[in-house]
């Protein structure tokens, strides 16, 4: 893991590594929930993406001004409660200022909170890292987890409406695939994504 | 017993500050954006609302807290809204509806005219039907069947003429089930709610 | 006998219909990570049954006697995590002492589910479909976790016949389980609509 040798790796490099070869969705197969949930089309797994940046940058700053202050077994309790003060912030937010969004997203939000991408990013890396590093490395596995979701997103909301951001790409004459937006073709999509994902690392490597 | 408690405090005090800090961060965030939040639920319903009661330039409350009962023992209270005009006249009345669909619950707002009469249509709040069958009630040839219907009891047919407007609804193709529970909430609440009204004496009685 | 009716109804559509793993998309981390072997499926799902009666009980009580007449809901989530770490703990701590036999069957997996999204995800959802009276929160929360458990091993059986299946290579280990899952959520589609 690139976060223990803090001092030696750079800042591009902690970045680019939440976005591909530790991508908290496809490599590290954390917070499955959300990405099957929300992917349905773009503009909600876009807003759930900035929601989880929103929380995992407050909370790695938060954890790293703290470390060195967290006693062992109280630990956990402390990153939760961090965690789950930040997402209802984000929730608090999304009622507010995007109450579309927020209703279709629904129930999702406050599981961001057990999300195993924001503790586990606590836990390996913001409790162990200065401030600047747990920053870089939030906004790295932010911009992976939303860029994986978009895409996932992109996917089905074409195949299922023939939209994307609800901007029509398709041409008329396209039967939507309804499938895509259900349960069916989240797990399917994803399935064969991780799949494709599999095969690409395994190409290279 | 103290040394007990002051080993307590030493190990846990960073989590009651934080306790503390949170605690307050959430009430101030809370504050802030509470009343913003109220007012777009408001402004939720009065857009629906409006769309389809169109002289309608303000809703006000006519009746809080309505009781209706919408089957398996579940009572839910409603709002009955009163829609006026520029001229402060009645033009309309509209209410929330609520009911179990095909796949979760449905919310709609069902607009009425001035005498309970005749239907303005029914927008929908809230549903989770299928998406590209279920999905269809938020469609427009479905929704502008309801719009001058009756104000009774309306019937579901699978085939019929669905530009005549009366208390016949012709349901969606493969959405049987959806459509029939919309006419089913509609009917329960247009039911209950005239009977309602009718005794707080907001409309005129069946002659 | 029309609450008993509810209740079946309540209790059968939770597990069936509205499976939290099918349709609501709950609790996929140990789904994929523990289904490998069906006795071990078994062990987790009867941990997470208890685990989710044990929380969506405690959750609305708090919610229903704490949160709501004192105006606190913006506290709700906080709370609610809190409970369910707090509960889990304390259930874990009983059990390895007194029913040790209990705990090397199911024992392990508590401390993991805790931050599992099915529980969180059940209480929110008890507190999403409005349930008002206590006897319906705690038969919908048994209903989740006997769901659960009815999901994840329906998977850990079919995965005990894919290890001698050729599955290709970059499809080997999550890809074929979720894509499994997709089918078996195709399978249970069926369902919807069955209870309204």
């Amino acid at each position: 893991m690139t976060s223990n040798d803090s001092a030696n790796v750079s800042f591009g490099q902690t970045f680019a590594a939440g976005i591909w070869n530790e991508n908290p969705v496809l490599r590290l197969l954390l917070g499955m929930c959300p990405t099957l949930a929300v992917t349905a089309a773009v503009k909600p797994a876009l807003t759930m993406g900035l929601s989880v940046i929103f929380v995992l940058v407050c909370s790695n700053i938060v954890v790293s001004l703290m470390r060195n202050l967290l006693k062992p077994h109280l630990r956990i309790l402390m990153f939760t409660l961090t965690i789950s003060t930040f997402v209802t912030i984000a929730d608090l937010f999304l009622k507010a200022f995007a109450p579309d969004m927020s209703e279709t997203l629904g129930p999702y939000v406050p599981l961001i909170i057990v999300n195993c991408i924001i503790i586990c990013r606590a836990e390996a890396c913001a409790s162990k890292n200065t401030l600047a590093v747990s920053i870089v490395d939030a906004l790295g596995m932010g911009a992976g987890f939303t860029i994986t979701l978009c895409v996932l997103a992109g996917i089905r909301e074409l195949l299922a409406t023939g939209k994307v951001f609800e901007i029509q790409v398709m041409p008329g004459a396209f039967v939507p695939w309804a499938a895509m937006g259900m349960p069916v073709g989240a797990f399917i999509t994803l399935g064969l994504l991780l799949g494709a994902v599999n095969l690409i690392t395994k190409k290279n490597s | 017993m103290l040394k007990n408690i002051k080993h307590f405090a030493g190990q846990s005090w960073l989590l009651i500050v934080a306790s503390f800090v949170f605690g307050l961060l959430l009430a101030v965030t809370n504050a802030a954006w509470r009343p913003r939040i109220i007012q777009n639920e408001i402004n939720k319903f009065n857009n629906l609302a409006r769309a389809l009661l169109t002289e309608a330039t303000d809703f006000e409350i006519a009746a809080e807290a309505v009781e209706v009962d919408i089957g398996k023992g579940k009572k839910i209270r409603t709002d009955i809204k009163k829609g006026i005009s520029d001229a402060n006249e009645c033009v309309g009345w509209a209410f929330v509806c609520e009911g179990s669909g095909f796949a979760d619950k449905i919310k709609l707002v069902l607009t009425v005219d001035a005498g309970f009469e005749k239907l303005s249509g029914f927008g929908v709040l809230a549903s989770n039907e299928t998406p590209g069958f279920g999905d269809k009630i938020k469609n427009n040839y479905f929704r502008s069947q309801f719009v001058g219907a009756p104000a009774t009891q309306l019937l579901l047919s699978k085939t019929g003429d669905d530009k005549k407007i009366d208390s016949e609804i012709v349901a969606i193709t493969g959405a049987t089930v959806s459509s029939e529970a919309v006419v089913k909430i509609l009917n329960n609440y247009i039911r209950q709610i005239k009977i309602s009204m009718q005794a707080e004496g907001l409309v005129n009685n069946d002659e | 006998m029309d609450t008993l009716q509810i209740l079946l109804m309540g209790f059968i559509s939770v597990v069936i219909v509205n499976n939290l793993v099918f349709t609501k998309f709950l609790g996929i981390c140990p789904y994929l990570g523990v289904s490998g072997r069906i006795d071990m499926a078994f062990g987790m799902g009867c941990a997470v049954t208890f685990v989710v009666t044990l929380s969506g009980t405690l959750t609305w009580l708090i919610d229903h006697l704490i949160l709501m007449p004192r105006g606190l809901e913006v506290t709700r989530y906080v709370c609610f995590i809190l409970v369910i770490a707090g509960a889990v703990q304390l259930v874990e701590m009983y059990i390895r002492k007194f029913f040790p036999a209990l705990y090397d069957s199911f024992g392990i997996f508590l401390p993991l589910i805790t931050t599992n999204c099915a529980i969180l995800g059940l209480c929110l959802f008890v507190n999403l479909w409005g349930i008002d009276n206590l006897l319906e929160a705690v038969v919908l929360s048994v209903g989740a976790g006997i769901g659960f458990t009815l999901a994840i091993c329906i998977m850990a059986g079919i995965r005990e016949n894919l290890n001698l299946a050729d599955v290709p290579d970059c499809l080997k280990g999550a890809p074929i389980t979720l894509i499994t899952a997709g089918l078996l959520t195709l399978a249970f589609m069926g369902f919807a609509g069955m209870i309204r």
